[in-house]
């Protein structure tokens, strides 16, 4: 969820990644006992994305201005 | 599996619909522009945007000259509230042979007539942003006006003969009186879309902290445009498709403003600039131009950033499209947004409203200039912002309006205006006349020239130069004026306007030939030819000779 928020609210796309990240190591060290591997992929993805269209676009504009 | 793969989708469609899709359509503007039409045969002649590599663009005529554009703001096309009759008629002929007709008394701003622009031009005004209700163009859906259409092209008549640009302004404020009567809420201040096209779902119309904007109703109508309910941002497009097709082979029209100080309504910065406005503008000038940036989408419904729009065949290619910044902007004097490349149309312009001290957040504290605390930056921090907002979009930027209470003419016009020259920017002041109001050239009392303004506004510049870093300097207190420039002999030459109120000497030294004629209204205009090398154009210090009231 926050994964999503965060491609139109770029604001949210580095507790995306934390949360994403975090979750997926929870799902690893739990052996099998916990799921969601997609989801939290899906929402590290969503928040990589977000974070690269936020810093494309900064750096864009500090070169371009 | 499935689920993987649906989630997966969802994450790809979100992200092509939101920042990531926003910004690569973007970029992918840099990539191949978009040819503009090479102007030529005008009565006037044909204005672009010149892009100097790794320099500011800005606005050149056909011999490639930055050209100053010095003009004002009459209010006397637009349909305001309260939603009776129009104050003064729409057929143009009743404006015929220099007739003036009257306006109702209740009307805040009187006609526009032949000799509003007879006396912008003897000022020293060489154009005009002529803002147009969507109200009055497109009363009902899908059917415009062509009386109103025919009072548009006789003001771009008039100015035509008087060797005036006409900026053509899709103008609103509040989004329209068509939101309704309610608390706090003057519907005499509001302007713009038609009533078929603002849709408020039942939001009430109450004005909070007096500021026109901040209503429910307000909210929910900008956002309803934004978001295309019910198709009406394509019928925005259509609109201005209609007004570009009437005047795609008219050089006194030097462009259209796509849309006055756009209000975000329930949406945020800078989401709101990024997924909504840019994008919005974008569309418009593929509609317009046929420039084909953007996904080929559907339209009638929310489009995302993504999207471009189809070409609906008018093929304009030679007018410039003049871009207002966000209201939020206006307010905070700092970007509010990314500021990504916008088209792979060329002649764009950033459309800047220049308000500081006004309708920023330190008057919204209630601190009055000189004794502020914002922006932190004083003037300046709008106008550095501002150019490096049009230099990321590859626009030039011109102060599309700026103005105040006549008694602060001498802190905020005055610094305006110096901004202005020292960024070799072209400005268009608000407001022309305005009846009952104070912020008009002229008093609302006797109708009077404000003689301060004439000061001020009547100035000596530049109004075409081969040299983009041409630097020059008027004193309105003294009429002294001062130019410097740097030429390559068979450049084009330099030329100057000095106001029928500067009686000083005129003097050229350096590389350049000269002449110098002088108008009925006794004007002068100064022909600096260069020869090659550095040269200037001064002004003697004098007595100016004011026609205004005091």
């Amino acid at each position: 969820m926050l994964g999503l928020l965060a491609l139109p609210f770029g604001v949210f796309a580095p507790f995306a990644i934390w949360s994403g990240t975090r979750s997926l190591r929870r799902i690893r060290a739990s052996e099998g006992e916990l799921r969601g591997s997609g989801s939290a992929v899906a929402g590290l993805v969503a928040g990589l994305l977000a974070l690269g269209a936020f810093l494309i676009g900064t750096v864009y504009w500090l070169v371009a201005s | 599996m499935i689920g993987r793969v649906v989630v997966a989708a969802l994450v790809f469609v979100v992200a092509l619909a939101t920042y990531p899709g926003a910004v690569l359509v973007s970029l992918a503007t840099r990539v191949v522009p978009t040819a503009a039409a090479a102007g030529s045969g005008g009565t006037l002649p044909w204005l672009h945007v010149a892009h100097p590599t790794g320099g500011m663009p800005y606005i050149a005529d056909e011999q490639g000259r930055l050209v100053l554009l010095h003009g004002a703001i009459p209010a006397g096309l637009l349909q305001f509230g309260p939603g009776l009759a129009q104050p003064f008629p729409i057929d143009p002929s009743a404006y015929e042979g220099d007739r003036c007709p009257a306006a109702a008394g209740w009307s805040r701003y009187p006609p526009l007539c032949h000799s509003d622009l007879q006396a912008m031009a003897a000022l020293g005004f060489n154009s005009v942003r002529l803002p147009i209700s969507w109200s009055l163009l497109e009363p009902q859906r899908g059917r415009f006006d062509e009386v109103y259409v025919a009072r548009i092209a006789q003001v771009v008549e008039w100015a035509r003969a008087l060797r005036m640009y006409v900026i053509v302004d899709m103008h609103q404020n509040g989004y329209s009186y068509f939101v309704g009567p309610g608390p706090h809420v003057n519907l005499a201040y509001l302007s713009g879309a038609p009533a078929w096209a603002t849709l408020t779902d039942g939001f009430p119309s109450q004005v909070y902290r007096d500021q026109r904007e901040l209503n429910p109703a307000v909210f929910e109508a900008t956002t309803n445009f934004w978001y295309d309910r019910d198709g009406i941002q394509d019928e925005y497009i259509a609109a201005l498709a209609h007004l570009a097709r009437r005047f795609k082979d008219d050089s006194a029209v030097v462009g259209y403003g796509v849309y006055n100080e756009p209000w975000p309504g329930w949406n945020l910065s800078p989401g709101f600039e990024d997924l909504l406005l840019f994008p919005f503008y974008r569309r418009v000038i593929d509609a317009i131009t046929g420039a084909h940036d953007g996904l080929p989408c559907w339209s009638g419904f929310f489009m995302p950033a993504v999207c471009g729009y189809r070409d609906l065949g008018v093929d304009d290619r030679r007018h410039l499209m003049f871009l207002d910044t966000g209201l939020v902007r206006e307010v905070t004097d700092f970007p509010t947004h990314l500021g990504l490349p916008v088209s792979s149309y060329p002649n764009l312009v950033l459309a800047l409203h220049a308000y500081t001290h006004i309708y920023t957040i330190d008057t919204f504290r209630g601190e009055k200039v000189p004794n502020t605390d914002y922006p932190w930056g004083g003037y300046d921090q709008s106008y550095d912002f501002a150019e490096r907002e049009a230099k990321a979009m590859d626009a030039a930027l011109f102060v599309a309006e700026f103005g105040d209470d006549p008694s602060d003419d001498a802190l905020i016009l005055k610094s305006q205006l110096q901004q202005q020259e020292k960024r070799r920017l072209g400005f268009a002041f608000w407001t022309w006349t305005e009846s009952g109001g104070s912020w008009g050239m002229f008093t609302s009392a006797s109708g009077c020239l404000r003689a301060g303004r004439e000061r001020l506004l009547a100035r000596a510049y530049p109004r075409a130069t081969a040299d983009p870093q041409v630097t020059f300097h008027y004193d309105s207190d003294t009429g002294a004026f001062s130019l410097s420039a740097t030429g390559r002999a068979g450049d084009a030459p330099t030329i100057v306007y000095v106001p029928a109120e500067d009686g000083g000497a005129i003097a050229i030294s350096g590389a350049a030939a000269s002449s110098t004629e002088t108008a009925q209204d006794g004007s002068r205009i100064v022909t600096a030819s260069p020869t090659g090398g550095q040269f200037g154009v001064t002004v003697a210090a004098g007595q100016i000779r004011l026609s205004g009231c005091p």
